[in-house]
């Protein structure tokens, strides 16, 4: 038959922590091991990042990469030598205009204050 | 909870804490399933830092210890049913209760777990010290409901012996709770 008081005084004494030895070195064991395992944890993220990269690193290198990349640079050296030479023939043309050269700085000076006042009023704007 | 909902926020110095107050319960509710204390210590470890692990699971239904000591005897039932560690027990049970129940084990819980099979120990502490319902209890033991309940009732009945007063006597663990 049920004897619910007597269940539940069980219920009381199981609730009831027995003195057990030494509850601060439990403490610090299982508080060592989470350390343990965080850093084991840490360790592996770091190796399987490295692994990753050393992988990617040597799919990408035979794929012709660093070929495109130095096709591309003397394209890009191309296209400088070809802007220095357009801006020595602006120079050229400038030279035949009939102005001096103090114009020419004036309105390089107003093209800057022009531009410091757009700047200004876009930030005021923002 | 306080403790509880910072280490679930990942505070764990809230988190040892915890651990720090309730350390002795989940060791000795292991201890009281019948396990030896240096596999209890074991095995309330990797129930702490199994916890810790799936804290973001307690929603503060119940106690966290309670919480924590139902993961503790689930992991202890592991344990149990793959180191066969019922009939290893049963040895020690005929040298328990061949005598007459002592003074002391009247008044003390972990002695008259001491007079209880180990299947009847081990339901009897799912149900009573892990807060299990005989259902849960079936299904973690992986047992028949019916089987279940047959233990847990002659558990209780060999327990009352033992804790009950004696009749006539005023003293006893039943008026102090």
């Amino acid at each position: 038959m049920a004897d619910p008081d007597f269940e539940q005084s069980l219920v009381k004494m199981f609730a009831q922590a027995p003195a057990l030895p030494d509850p601060e070195g439990f403490a610090r064991i299982v508080e060592a091991r989470l350390d343990r395992g965080w850093n084991l944890r840490q360790a592996l993220i770091w190796t399987m990042g490295l692994a990753g990269g050393v992988i990617g690193f040597s799919q990408v290198f035979p794929t012709r990469v660093l070929a495109q990349m130095g096709a591309a640079s003397d394209e890009s050296t191309r296209m400088i030598d070809r802007g220095f030479r357009s801006l020595s023939n602006l120079q050229g043309n400038l030279d035949t205009l009939p102005l001096g050269g103090e114009v020419v700085w004036m309105a390089a000076a107003l093209g800057v204050i022009a531009l410091a006042f757009a700047i200004t009023r876009a930030v005021e704007e923002f | 909870m306080e403790l509880a909902t910072l280490a679930a926020a990942g505070d764990r110095p809230a988190f040892g804490e915890l651990v720090r107050r309730h350390g002795s319960s989940v060791r000795g509710l292991l201890r009281r399933m019948g396990a030896e204390p240096s596999l209890a210590d074991d095995l309330a470890q990797d129930a702490f830092l199994a916890a810790f692990e799936r804290i973001a699971e307690f929603r503060g239904e119940g106690t966290f210890v309670g919480w924590v000591r139902r993961i503790a005897a689930r992991l202890y039932i592991r344990r149990w049913r793959r180191d066969g560690l019922t009939d290893q027990a049963e040895g020690e049970l005929e040298e328990v209760t061949g005598g007459e129940a002592t003074a002391a084990s009247r008044i003390d819980l972990d002695g008259a777990l001491k007079s209880l099979s180990p299947s009847e120990r081990m339901c009897v502490s799912l149900c009573y010290g892990a807060g299990m319902s005989h259902a849960e209890a079936a299904e973690a033991l992986n047992a028949p409901l019916g089987t279940v309940k047959s233990h847990v009732k002659r558990g209780l009945d060999k327990l009352r012996q033992r804790l009950a007063p004696p009749a006539g006597s005023s003293d006893g663990r039943r008026e102090h709770g």
